[in-house]
């Protein structure tokens, strides 16, 4: 017999490409930052790599992770003889 | 009674009329419901709780108590560190959420051994898994308490041992009781308490310290160092990316943390789980870790840089706001410890005890949960006792070792079709024997000066790769399971 792969397989791949793919662009920004901005000027009253890599990178890509997140995964049934895509029980 | 010990009796009074709640609800269910309730609370968590479950068990004392403390010793360099683990939710529920979330229901697991129980149907795995789970994570267990006590010994004045006793047998009791339905309702109220503390801990200090900039320029004076981000040239990026690997992108393979992924009710409730659990742990972390930093220049020189939260907590603002931050540190240590205790408990009593004995009624099983959960929670409260000085690295060790065993396995497994149980089983004994090498007698295979668990998991991952190759394939069966349309679709 022939295997055929569910399709919701799939979209745990992608899940998990998203996932690394965003972690590695926020791993680039913080120590890419963090290691090349310097202390001084101070901004906000700390030294500037903490106030751009450590506080402004941070709260960015959690608030982008919002959309990220509700836009590229998609809601999908999680039993197999469930006809509702967002699984409710 | 001082208002601070007041503010924190209260918190645990509501912590064990919660653990007596889901006790009498999960009473009530059918004996074949059982392990389902008491492992993954019917597997009807909802975004908020899995959010929380996953932020809570994953962000330890090693947050709480030893992030501030680790800035406090080692200035802004250890708040670089601390932030790869903002996404740790992300790191672990989008990866594998899915998939398991899928196999899980098909084959009816509601333990992390479960899952490698059906995906390589081997006996050897379980054991040696379930040995594992056990040792790594009873002494990280134990330094959870040996945080809990010390916050709760500053703030209340009571010997280290009764501290101890204090802080733990609350979780005993709703652990115990309550299983997976107890700790996940507790874990609501210790998320809320956890950010309000996290957030009145660092408006107080701030205020106290007299602004950022004012903090920041006594800290310059006493040593430039401290405004580094390699704490003049301590914390190098090697060793910077092996720390990110390991508290984000390897955490797929924590155990503790698999419970969200095994108790989501749907995807909404997993997107959720993703994007709050970023938001929580980034407040938590930042907030903290900049405590710990500023905290320095307030209290220059404290014998224990660990203490410097509970310090702040009774220093820096009023006595009864004091507790609640107190309150907020513990509950963020009890979450953890639920969530080990339950991964631990379903471990030894469903998944080690089926396994030797197949045959066991489930109420032999339902009583070898309660009994094996009690014995666990106070072997880790008499290793405890032990009162280790520097808890991080004690911290850091078992996520590594856990790490470098299961990462391989478990991310691979959910993935890769060709992988079998003859590659998991070298993965772990490979990750093992290296891991347990560079901690003892060959620290230098910690390449370039990483995080001798990066090296663990890479090589352990090649070996599963070549090992799996070089041996039969999976069956049909498995397969089917684990990657086909179902039967009945």
């Amino acid at each position: 017999m022939k295997f055929v792969e569910d399709p919701r397989i799939k979209e745990g791949r992608k899940s998990l490409a998203l996932a690394w793919i965003y972690f590695f662009i926020y791993l680039t920004a913080i120590l890419v930052l963090s290691y090349t901005l310097g202390i001084k000027p101070y901004l906000w009253g700390f030294p500037r790599w903490v106030a751009v890599g450590n506080i402004m990178v941070p709260i960015i890509f959690v608030i982008m992770l919002i959309f990220v997140v509700e836009k590229f995964i998609p809601d999908i049934p999680l039993t197999d003889d469930d006809k509702n895509p967002a699984g409710k029980e | 009674m001082n208002a601070a010990t007041l503010s924190f009796l209260s918190y645990t009074a509501i912590l064990i009329a919660i653990g007596i709640w889901a006790y009498r609800i999960v009473e009530k269910v059918p004996i074949n419901r059982y392990e389902e309730e008491f492992y993954a609370a019917g597997r009807g968590l909802g975004g908020i709780v899995v959010a929380l479950i996953i932020a809570g068990g994953l962000a330890s004392a090693g947050t709480f108590i030893a992030g501030p403390g680790m800035t406090y010793a080692y200035g802004y360099s250890w708040v670089l560190m601390n932030n790869f683990q903002i996404f740790m939710n992300l790191s672990l529920l989008a990866p594998i959420g899915i998939v398991v979330g899928i196999v899980a229901r098909r084959v009816n697991a509601v333990t992390y051994l479960d899952l490698f129980r059906a995906r390589y149907q081997s006996k050897a795995i379980i054991i040696i898994l379930a040995s594992m789970v056990t040792v790594f994570l009873l002494p990280y267990m134990a330094t959870q308490f040996v945080g809990a006590a010390r916050v709760i010994a500053q703030m209340t004045g009571l010997g280290y041992f009764t501290s101890l006793v204090f802080g733990s047998v609350v979780v005993l009791i709703y652990c115990v009781l309550g299983g997976m339905r107890g700790t996940s309702l507790a874990t609501l109220l210790q998320g809320i308490v956890i950010t309000v503390g996290c957030i009145l801990l660092f408006v107080g200090t701030v205020s106290h310290a007299g602004g950022f900039r004012h903090s920041t320029e006594i800290l310059a004076a006493r040593d430039a160092n401290f405004l580094s981000p390699t704490m003049g040239g301590m914390f190098r990026p090697p060793f910077a990316f092996s720390i990110a690997c390991i508290t984000g992108l390897f955490m797929v393979g924590m155990p503790h943390a698999m419970l969200g992924a095994l108790t989501y009710k749907n995807t909404k409730a997993l997107k959720k789980g993703i994007w709050m659990g970023g938001i929580l742990v980034c407040i938590w972390t930042l907030l903290l870790c900049l405590s710990g930093v500023i905290g320095r220049s307030i209290m220059p020189d404290l014998a224990v840089p660990d203490e410097i939260a509970p310090w702040l907590a009774m220093h820096v603002m009023p006595e009864a706001l004091g507790g609640i931050v107190l309150a907020g540190i513990v509950a963020g240590i009890q979450t953890t410890v639920a969530a080990m205790a339950i991964i631990i408990t379903s471990s030894i009593a469903k998944n080690l005890l089926k396994e030797l004995k197949p045959d066991v009624s489930s109420e032999k099983m339902k009583v070898a949960s309660r009994l094996t959960m009690g014995v666990c929670l106070v072997i880790a409260m008499g290793l405890a006792l032990l009162e280790p000085p520097l808890i991080q690295w004690i911290i850091f060790f078992s996520i590594g070792g856990l790490e470098a065993a299961t990462f391989g396995p478990i991310l691979l497994g959910m993935y890769w079709k060709r992988g079998n149980k003859w590659g998991a089983l070298a993965s772990i004994s490979w990750g093992m024997i290296i891991y347990g090498l560079a901690n003892t007698v060959f620290p230098e295979i910690g390449v370039w000066g990483t995080h001798p668990s990066l090296i663990s998991v890479l090589s352990s991952i090649v070996v599963y790769v070549i090992v799996s190759l070089a041996t039969p394939p999976p069956s049909g069966r498995i397969v089917q399971t684990f990657w086909g349309v179902s039967v009945s679709n």
